[in-house]
């Protein structure tokens, strides 16, 4: 295999990984000997990669990390444990869209983070608020995607599988929940970027500790290096799990594997 | 002697909501033998597939009797299998899942059910495709795993609704050809829905030609070619007489339509 041929191959990575590095370097290049910059409100990527080595050597950083996951746990399982039946309902049962209908679509598209501070009132300072509030954002994809999931079903499909004597739970087992499996698994890509929104914004207003506060602090105390290291894992986290959630799919649904491509 | 199936009578209404409600089929009579190929053509949107899903049990008329052995019809069953236009094979499924589809629904054991369809993925002309998914087949491959499908709970009617219809020109030659092979080879019943003269007049015992909308058994014809059938006879002098007295049937039901499709 010459040069050419890896290139081909690999070319995704190759290209993604060049165009990531060469981001960096711009970066830094610029604001060494281009831009004077006052290090009180930007940094650069060497600042950065030394913070990173100090904040990953200590034990805070994991400590925050423990304490925003324990949250995003709860509040995730939440919201795929009651969004998923409530979309499936709705997508299943023409009555109970119509009623929920307005109020769902109504709450999905307000800024809900503008609950945050009620949250808080009501569940006072901690894990609960954060979970409510993570359970709020995240839960509205899940119902979304699986009310659309089970509403584009395939009748053919449907019709199949009754004239070959199918019963009701058939139909649930063998047609809408596998057709539905590649709209839960985009609604969970979705439920997790508004998941860590909610992790976030629950630490800005309502914690001491976890990892939207430690950004928070640094932040506040100028500490920018330590900062940018904060988003920067958080995002690595969240590209992390949708990765994971695209290699899980490719478990439960081999046959999405080369359609995927196209 | 009671007919194997016997439609009399069956008048059928979509009332479909917000819209004109639209009488799908008026009054249609229909015998059919045991072990019989009958096709039914008819100007589209005439009630021929609508009269299949009738008799498959998915569509309840609202009036009229239908009976199967001396039983009437009130749901899907075992002794029927349709094979569909658009194949509705499960995507997620591999050839053999799709193929064992009805004996799960059935409640057949895992064994017999590995068997049957490998030997049916045989029979269709699929060996070597059995873990292939659906999108990977072509149209013809396809149907035949719906063919496979249809024959794996072993049902003494199969009901086809323009099975064909989605097949480029040489690959509906092939499946008809086998289809002939196996109908001899299995001895089922075959109700065929067709918009194909030819093709009835090919596979066919009887023709029946549908009225237009409302659809009615208008004129039944007797297919009097021998068996084996073989492509040649389709360039016979006799060929083109059966097509012609198919077609002088059914032209005055295209023109009544004004050619339009009525959907």
């Amino acid at each position: 295999m010459d040069v050419k041929e890896i290139y081909q191959k690999y070319r995704r990575l190759v290209l993604g990984v060049i165009s990531l590095i060469s981001l960096v370097a711009l970066w830094e290049f610029a604001l060494t000997y281009v831009i004077t910059y006052d290090p009180f409100f930007f940094t650069t990527p060497s600042y950065i990669i030394v913070a990173a080595k100090e904040l990953l050597l200590g034990d805070r950083l994991w400590r925050d990390l423990a304490v925003s996951s324990h949250a995003f746990l709860w509040g995730f399982s939440a919201a795929v444990i009651i969004g998923i039946p409530i979309g499936a309902v709705m997508g299943w049962r023409r009555r109970v869209e119509y009623a929920l209908d307005p109020f769902l679509t109504g709450l999905y598209a307000s800024p809900l983070v503008a609950l945050a501070p009620l949250i808080i009132l009501v569940f006072g300072v901690g894990l609960t608020s954060k979970a409510v509030l993570i359970f709020l954002l995240s839960v509205f994809p899940f119902i979304f995607n699986t009310f659309s999931g089970v509403k584009s079903t395939d009748q053919l499909l449907v019709n199949v599988v009754r004239s070959f004597g199918g019963k009701e739970r058939h139909l649930y087992f063998k047609v809408i929940l596998p057709s539905t499996l590649p709209y839960l698994v985009a609604g969970a890509r979705l439920a997790i970027g508004r998941g860590i929104v909610g992790v976030i914004v629950g630490e800005f207003f309502a914690s001491s500790e976890g990892i939207g506060f430690a950004i928070a602090q640094f932040g506040d105390t100028y500490r920018l290096p330590e900062m940018f290291v904060g988003i920067i894992i958080l995002s690595l986290i969240a590209v992390a799990l949708t990765e994971a959630l695209r290699k899980f799919e490719l478990i439960i649904a081999p046959y999405r594997a080369d359609m995927e491509i196209r | 002697m009671v007919p194997y199936i016997q439609a009399r009578n069956v008048v059928l209404t979509f009332r479909p909501k917000n819209r004109d409600p639209v009488t799908a089929l008026q009054g249609l009579n229909l015998e059919v033998g045991h072990g019989e190929f009958l096709s039914l053509v008819g100007p589209s949107g005439c009630g021929k597939s609508t009269f299949l899903n009738v008799l498959l049990g998915l569509l309840r008329p609202d009036q009229g009797d239908l009976q199967l052995g001396g039983k009437k019809i009130t749901g899907p069953g075992y002794e029927r299998a349709m094979v569909f236009q658009e194949f509705g094979l499960l995507p997620w499924r591999t050839v053999l899942a799709n193929v064992e589809l009805g004996m799960e629904l059935k409640g057949m054991p895992v064994s017999t059910r590995r068997q049957r369809s490998n030997e049916l993925t045989n029979l269709v002309g699929l060996r070597g495709f059995e873990h292939h998914y659906p999108h990977e087949l072509s149209g013809g491959m396809k149907q035949r795993v719906g063919l496979a499908r249809a024959l794996a709970t072993d049902p003494e009617v199969l009901l086809m609704d323009e099975p064909f219809a989605a097949l480029d020109a040489q690959t509906r030659d092939l499946m008809q050809a086998e289809l002939l092979q196996i109908w001899d080879r299995t001895k089922k019943t075959v109700i065929f829905v067709t918009h194909s003269i030819e093709e009835a007049a090919y596979l066919s015992d009887r023709v029946a030609v549908i009225t237009s909308r409302p659809g009615r058994a208008k004129k039944v014809l007797d297919i009097k070619l021998p068996r084996p059938r073989d492509y040649e006879m389709r360039l016979s002098p006799e060929f083109n007489d059966i097509k012609a007295d198919i077609w002088h049937s059914l032209k005055e039901e295209l023109i009544s339509k004004g050619g339009s499709d009525g959907r």
